[in-house]
């Protein structure tokens, strides 16, 4: 039962992963590197479908103190379910705190690196910007 | 109610909360995979064989070996003097002095390096080409039968025929319908089946960086099986159009027992395009 060993490693938060990061586009095509963020909210839906997974939750502006909704990225969902996820590990309403990186064109949407729950818990260990490196310059 | 009941029935209940919530196929251990006594996947017994006599390449494939934009060049030489391993991100990161690019086929590489890889078809759900399909993280099932070999790539649902049924492939003309995949036709030489395609469309990327294919291109692929774990394929690029000679590059795999493809449909909810910087 890989799939399962994986997880339950993954909930003890000391998942170490290595492999098939998503590849569908470039993360350059998309994020910046140079704009990292910290967004602490609570999750409004989920879509587990392709090409990448996504998840979207509710945080306030620091500077407005407006609720605004953010759109997080993942990997594809079958990379994540090779590493033991499912479409219901994440709940609505869960209250999550994701490190990552913002979309050059918008400044709600952002690349997800770590997703974690209140209580420590690490989700979807690993994420479409694993593989990348950062700065894709030429060789 | 019984205690004998009682007690099957708490039996059955503790079963069934012990089976894991299968995200896809349960684990379904096939017999003809040979295993070491500590369960594991016997890696290195010999290869099957078809009835036919041949090596039986099929199976699930997952991409080995160093990856990543910058790979050690060293860990990309073979140990037997073979061409260097290829990479998805870069097909020449082994190759000294890189990719013999004709200065055309090289400023187009670096205006789609220089343009973030936006046009990438694959990043616009459009399919990718055969090596970054036989490079890409994701695994791809290979089907042998005599006549044709099938191989199902679960990375944007590649699906390419390779004819073994003694046809050659078309000849290069203009009126030949470019296609993605091209058309391939393989014969045997020994236990090496080699492959030929032509028929390519001028806009194949043949890595993540944008390493041009066009119609031009004469693709030979050599693939053998050393053990039962393991998939080589040597692959020899004759593009006159792109580049100044033909050069090859390695793709190392290795089985990846008891799984099963996972569907990917890409444009089911595609939503990255539109968040590219313009």
């Amino acid at each position: 039962m890989k799939g399962r060993w994986i997880f339950a490693v993954a909930a003890a938060g000391a998942l170490v992963v290595q492999g098939s990061a998503d590849a569908h586009h470039s993360f350059a095509a998309e994020f910046d590197r140079a704009l990292p963020i910290t967004v602490t909210g609570s999750v409004t839906k989920v879509e587990w479908a392709n090409p990448h997974a996504r998840f979207y939750i509710d945080a306030k502006d620091e500077k407005t103190g407006e609720t605004v909704n953010w759109d997080f990225e993942l990997a594809s969902p079958n990379g994540l379910m090779r590493r033991g996820w499912t479409r219901n590990s994440m709940k609505l309403g869960d209250v999550v705190t994701v490190t990552g990186h913002r979309a050059k064109n918008n400044p709600h949407v952002g690349n997800a690196t770590t997703v974690v729950l209140a209580d420590g818990k690490k989700l979807f260990a690993g994420s479409s910007s694993e593989n990348e490196p950062p700065t894709a310059a030429p060789q | 109610m019984t205690a004998w009941l009682k007690r099957t029935l708490l039996a059955c209940a503790v079963v069934l909360a012990a089976q894991p919530a299968f995200a896809q196929w349960p684990t379904y251990t096939s017999k003809s995979i040979p295993h070491k006594r500590d369960g594991t996947v016997n890696l290195d017994a010999p290869a099957p064989r078809a009835k036919d006599g041949h090596p039986d390449f099929s199976g699930l494939w997952e991409r080995v070996g160093p990856g990543g934009i910058n790979p050690d060049f060293a860990a990309l030489q073979s140990k037997d003097g073979g061409p260097p391993a290829a990479t998805f991100w870069n097909l020449g990161a082994g190759v000294q002095n890189g990719l013999p690019f004709r200065p055309l086929a090289a400023q187009l590489r670096d205006e789609r390096m220089a343009n973030d890889q936006k046009n990438n078809p694959d990043a616009h759900c459009l399919p990718m080409g055969l090596m970054q399909l036989h490079l890409h993280p994701q695994p791809r099932k290979l089907v042998q039968t005599p006549a044709i070999i099938v191989i199902m790539y679960e990375g944007n649902q590649g699906l390419r025929e390779i004819f073994t049924d003694g046809r050659s492939v078309p000849e290069l003309n203009e009126d030949l319908q470019p296609w993605w995949y091209g058309y391939s036709a393989g014969r045997w030489e020994g236990d090496t089946l080699v492959v030929e395609t032509v028929g390519f469309r001028d806009d194949v990327w043949l890595d993540v960086q944008g390493s041009p294919l066009t119609s031009a291109a004469r693709m030979t692929e050599r693939f053998t099986r050393p053990t039962f774990g393991r998939l080589q394929i040597d692959v020899t690029i004759d593009d006159p159009n792109a580049y100044t000679k033909p050069f090859t590059v390695r793709v190392n795999q290795q089985i990846l027992a008891d799984e099963e493809l996972i569907e990917f449909v890409c444009n089911e909810n595609e939503k990255s395009a539109r968040h590219f910087d313009p």
